[in-house]
């Protein structure tokens, strides 16, 4: 994971597809901030489309891009403490769908619509989407700030509608286009050679899922209050549980995360 | 074979640019896009690049600091030398130093949030000292005339200006030679002139400049002209010699200045370069003393007839009918207060041929804008076929009145040209049958049926734009606008465009432009609506328009050389056809 | 459109060394954080509207009172909800809410609503390249700190073409606002497809532009910004010190927590 993301900074075209996606990011962000489910708790946001089409078109630019674009969005709104595990959630979110596609899609283009294509694209932006609801949900849980059980819940919403109801359409229209054109990563980049073997990155992906999954559900649980392990220090099992979040879901982000660095 | 001119290599010193046998073929094509190019440039010479579009004018010139091959992958051959030093596996951003590039597009070559930052950007790449850096970057911004916008945005700067500014930022490297591709096709007269300016000033202080342009008649301020075509050098001439070969630019979809347009129609040699020259040519061959000319050859402004008209498009427009749309005393002030339209009276008949001019920020897009409700009154009332408009909703008016934006990449979308035609007309809830049939109809009107399973946006610039003029006629309109519709097309595209336009006309839909290309509006439209700082100061024939001398003063439009050619003959000629038949009627 | 906050008004705090102005921020989340309760918080919240005063940046607090608003009352009604201690004021079937819920919801609708109103009076005071100045002298390398540049210049103008492409695909009567939200969601891609395919026609020119202005040349590239540290800063840094250092001691001796009752 290290290695591609600090690869993209030797290369001018990957600067610059960087800021871009940043830019663009933010540019949907912003204007097209909210459209409510439920005003003044809920929304959706068209712009979380973006980090999934720009990783898939321009690889590990995006998830620097996704990152940046989420802190522009944020300075328009005022940022926090918070943000900062918005930013290396953003990472996430727009570096990992090339990543597991590259394991999973078999050489598949990601517009492809078999049945087959469709089930492995949207665990695709599954992974990405919980691992991402994952970091923000914990951080701002250890802060205080917002409860993991509704941050977290609504992070995955929002991440999956916009991926599988926007996502498809803007791919198929733009990634053939820049295929066509010699203008994916693939074509601009001379990635480095993963240091990983296959196995080993199939093993990253089954920690990934798992680990996503399990800090998901327990960060839930906890933060909800309707468990509260018996093991916990006394100042951490009382409300907020912002500790109890912390001790619990930690184990399990960071396993989401090893497998994420290997894949 | 090339044409080359005696005197190519006039000036005395040494070689800066040798470019030898150099050949590039881009990455999954298979015909070459430039084939063996040879040349020499000479220290302080100024050499233009012409050619139409795809004739690899720019992958030329971006062989000159390595950006050909560098970024574009393909096959190269041959040598590019700069100052003596050959270029082989040097990185681009090693040979900065030495060759300096301005752009096209000036929003893609501004990095930074303010204007000294942008001139120290790449002196802070090379290393260079703080105190070197103040003191070139003063330097620089003096010479382009920006002195005092050091802390401004440049985003907030207008485009001739930005352009200024990216020459700024080249020229505080202090390289050997500076390429200039394309640095006006997307400015307005005002920035043109300023950049014009600038190159003449460059030329003046001994500067070795590469000039890409489509504007042959700005290009007189060049040593010599390289004609590309096919990707070779067809003619390599100073640009007097150059452009008395009418036929040769024409045949590379070039359009001839006006003066040797005429020259060759009147059958003048050798062809004139400046006015002065053609009015003491023309006054010899057709004896015209001054004074005789301007009693016998005056121009009445008000009749439109007095000379005979030859124009495109010119029996279709016969007049203001009733009125499409009508606006009446228009006020627009912006969210912060300041006013951007003040006390407009315009209306638009069916079959008229408008053109807006005026400078950039002076009201004419926030006009248009109103007239398809895109931008709703601060005072007044738009009314469309007596209809108040702001009763009205976008989707509405659009039946009525068609909008094409500057860049049609603004609403290019679909997958297929068809497509892309077909989305309005769904939206409006047609029948799948009247859909295609009335894709059909404008696909075919717009001459774009055999690209109709094309994807638009591999398509050129001006095939995109009349895929958008395709998609606003796709609803029927009875007007149809279009801001700036000729922006960075070549001539022919340009000439294509306007035909087009003419057609529509003639079938009976107003057309409205919005334009900065003088020989446009002469050659096209039939009235002429000017704007200055949001009030209209001229709505009128288009001759009487190009009559008056206080409003084309006061405004960046520059003549047209035939008409300005003209009036020092005492009357005003839209045309070079129309200044050939009067001439020759006379004599 | 407008989208950056800063406002040019040469005040005390817009002069302030771009490390201070960095420092401060980090230095008022920190403060911010160890105080739970809302009487603790009002002092901060209390400065905070001072220096917004001094900082001459009370319009863009009014442009963002919405989502201020919004953000508070969200924020301290789920706390009280979720934090679920002491003997319950009153109860509406499994929800219920007590003094404690009350001042720790409160609490923390006060505690965001204060380190967003910090991060407006940074943005109101500082230019993005101060803020790319910080960022490198926090040790952020050049090439990252110049891609958070880069986008923050991009993203007005790519905010400026999507406003028109919505225009341009009104005029052929697309409408954004038919339908329920998830059929008005798909209702972006004909916004989203030209703005993206518009931004991918930049990149290459945007990329080729800088290497030919010799971006890469020099591995460590100087810079033009200079920033001087004046006294001023020195005593911003040790009263921003003070804050700090006084809430974690309010923290420690417990008087910013909520007591159970």
């Amino acid at each position: 994971m290290i290695h591609e993301l600090r690869a993209v900074w030797h290369d001018t075209r990957m600067i610059v597809l960087c800021a871009i996606s940043g830019a663009l990011y933010a540019a949907v962000l912003i204007p097209f901030k909210v459209v409510p489910l439920i005003p003044g708790v809920t929304e959706l946001r068209p712009a979380n489309a973006i980090p999934i089409v720009c990783s898939f078109l321009f690889g590990p630019a995006a998830g620097w891009g996704s990152a940046i674009g989420n802190l522009i969005g944020d300075f328009f709104g005022g940022v926090g403490p918070g943000d900062v595990f918005g930013f290396a959630a953003n990472l996430v979110y727009g570096y990992l769908p090339y990543k597991i596609w590259a394991l999973i899609g078999c050489g598949q283009s990601p517009v492809d619509r078999s049945p087959l294509g469709v089930a492995k694209y949207v665990m695709t932006c599954f992974c990405a989407s919980i691992l991402c609801a994952d970091i923000v949900g914990w951080g701002d849980s250890l802060l205080g700030l917002r409860p993991f059980a509704v941050l977290g819940n609504l992070i995955v919403f929002n991440n999956m509608l916009a991926s599988c109801l926007l996502a498809p359409f803007l791919l198929a229209a733009i990634y053939p286009r820049v295929r066509a054109g010699h203008l994916l990563y693939s074509d601009l980049m001379v990635l480095p050679s993963s240091p990983c073997s296959f196995a080993r990155r199939l093993a990253g992906l089954v920690m990934l899922v798992f680990g996503g999954l399990s800090a998901w559900v327990l960060g839930n649980l906890v933060s909800a209050g309707f468990w509260v392990p018996g093991f916990l220090p006394s100042w951490a099992s009382t409300p907020p549980y912002g500790a109890a979040v912390g001790i619990v879901v930690t184990p399990f982000l960071v396993i989401g995360l090893v497998g994420a660095s290997w894949l | 074979m090339a044409l080359t001119a005696s005197r190519s290599l006039h000036l005395g010193g040494p070689p800066e640019i040798e470019v030898k046998e150099v050949s590039f073929t881009y990455r999954g094509s298979t015909e070459p896009a430039l084939h063996g190019i040879s040349f020499v440039q000479r220290r302080g010479e100024i050499v233009g690049v012409v050619g139409p579009s795809g004739a690899g004018k720019s992958t030329l010139v971006k062989c000159l600091n390595r950006l050909v091959p560098s970024f574009d992958n393909g096959t190269f051959a041959g040598v590019v030398k700069i100052a003596g030093q050959t270029l082989a596996e040097q990185r681009v951003c090693d040979v900065a130093p030495l060759v300096g590039m301005v752009f096209q597009d000036f929003e893609s070559q501004l990095f930074s949030t303010n204007v000294a930052h942008e001139v120290a950007f790449a002196m802070e790449q090379c290393g260079y000292s703080r105190e070197e850096m103040v003191q070139r970057v003063g330097a620089a911004l003096r010479a382009v005339g920006l002195e005092g916008f050091e802390s401004r945005d440049p985003a907030t700067l207008s485009g001739g200006e930005k352009q200024r500014l990216a020459v700024a930022a080249v020229m505080a490297l202090r390289p050997r030679v500076i390429v200039l591709d394309e640095p006006t096709t997307d400015l307005d007269p005002q920035g043109r002139a300023e950049v014009f300016a600038l190159i003449e000033q460059m030329r003046l202080q001994g500067a070795t400049l590469v000039l890409v342009e489509h504007d042959l008649e700005a290009l007189r301020v060049c040593d010599r002209l390289l004609v590309v075509r096919d990707g070779r050098i067809v003619a390599d001439l100073p640009p007097s010699e150059l452009m008395a070969r009418v036929e040769l630019l024409e045949s590379c979809r070039l359009r001839p200045p006006d003066l040797s347009l005429l020259c060759e129609r009147l059958g003048i040699t050798p062809h004139t370069q400046t006015l002065e020259e053609a009015e003491r040519a023309i006054r010899a061959r057709f004896r015209i003393c001054a004074t005789a000319c301007e009693s016998r050859l005056d121009y009445d402004a008000s009749a439109s007839s007095c000379l005979p008209v030859t124009r495109v498009g010119q029996e279709a427009n016969k007049g203001r009918q009733e009125a499409l749309i009508e606006v009446r005393k228009l006020t627009y002030a912006y969210p912060e207060g300041r006013l951007a339209l003040e006390d407009i009276d315009f209306a638009v008949g069916s079959g008229e041929f408008v053109a807006i001019v005026g400078r950039n920020g002076s009201g004419k897009s926030t006009l248009a804008k109103h007239l398809v409700g895109i931008l709703r009154p601060t005072r007044g009332q738009v009314l469309l076929g007596g209809r108040d408009l702001s009763r009205l909703t976008v989707a509405e008016i659009s039946r009525h009145v068609g909008f094409v934006f500057q860049n049609p990449d603004h609403q290019i979308f679909a997958a297929t040209v068809e497509e892309e035609v077909a989305f309005g007309p769904r939206n409006f809830g047609l029948k799948p049958d009247e859909v295609a049939e009335r894709t059909q109809r404008v696909l075919a009107a717009v001459g774009l049926e055999k690209l109709r399973f094309q994807d638009p946006f591999l398509l050129s610039k001006g095939e995109r734009q009349r895929v958008a003029v395709a998609a606003a006629l796709a609803l029927n309109p009875r007007v149809l606008i279009l801001d700036e519709p000729t922006t960075g097309l070549d001539f022919f595209e340009q000439r294509r465009m306007m035909e087009l336009l003419t057609e529509l006309n003639r079938g009976g839909v107003a057309i409205v432009i919005i334009t900065h290309t003088p020989w446009l509006v002469a050659c096209y439209a039939r009235r002429v609506v000017m704007m200055e700082r949001g009030r209209k100061v001229f709505d009128g024939p288009v001759r009487q328009f190009f009559a008056s001398s206080e409003l084309l003063e006061n405004s960046a439009f520059r003549l047209p050389e035939v008409t300005a050619l003209s009036r020092r003959l005492g009357l005003v000629a839209l045309t070079v056809d129309e200044l050939v038949s009067v001439l020759e009627a006379r004599s | 459109m407008p989208i950056y906050l800063y406002l040019d008004r040469g005040t005390l705090f817009h002069r302030f060394h771009p490390t201070v102005k960095v420092f401060g921020l980090f230095a008022v989340f920190w403060t911010v954080f160890w105080l739970d309760h809302p009487v603790a918080l009002a002092p901060v919240g209390a400065l905070l509207l001072g220096v917004a005063h001094a900082s001459r940046s009370w319009a863009n607090f009014r442009r963002l009172s919405w989502l201020l608003l919004l953000i508070v009352f969200f924020t301290s009604l789920v706390w009280i909800l979720f934090f679920r201690v002491g003997a319950p004021l009153a109860k509406v079937g499994p929800l219920w809410v007590s003094r404690a819920s009350l001042e720790f919801g409160l609490g923390r609708g006060l505690k965001l609503a204060e380190l967003i109103a910090t991060t407006i009076i940074f943005l109101s005071t500082t230019k993005v390249e101060e803020f790319s100045y910080g960022l490198r002298a926090l040790g952020v390398p050049y090439r990252v700190g110049f891609a958070i540049t880069l986008a923050f210049r991009l993203a007005p103008l790519f905010i400026d073409s999507a406003l028109e492409v919505v225009a341009a695909q009104s005029l052929r009567g697309h409408e954004f606002r038919r339908g329920g939200p998830l059929s008005r969601l798909r209702r972006y891609a004909p916004v989203m497809i030209p703005v993206f395919m518009g931004a991918l026609r930049k990149a290459n020119n945007m990329a080729m532009a800088l290497e030919a202005r010799g971006f890469g040349h020099s591995p460590r590239p100087t810079s033009f910004a200079e920033y001087r540290f004046t006294r001023s800063d020195l005593f911003a840094l040790i009263a921003l010190s003070v804050l700090a250092s006084a809430s974690f001691l309010a923290y420690y001796l417990g008087w910013a927590g909520i007591k159970i009752r």
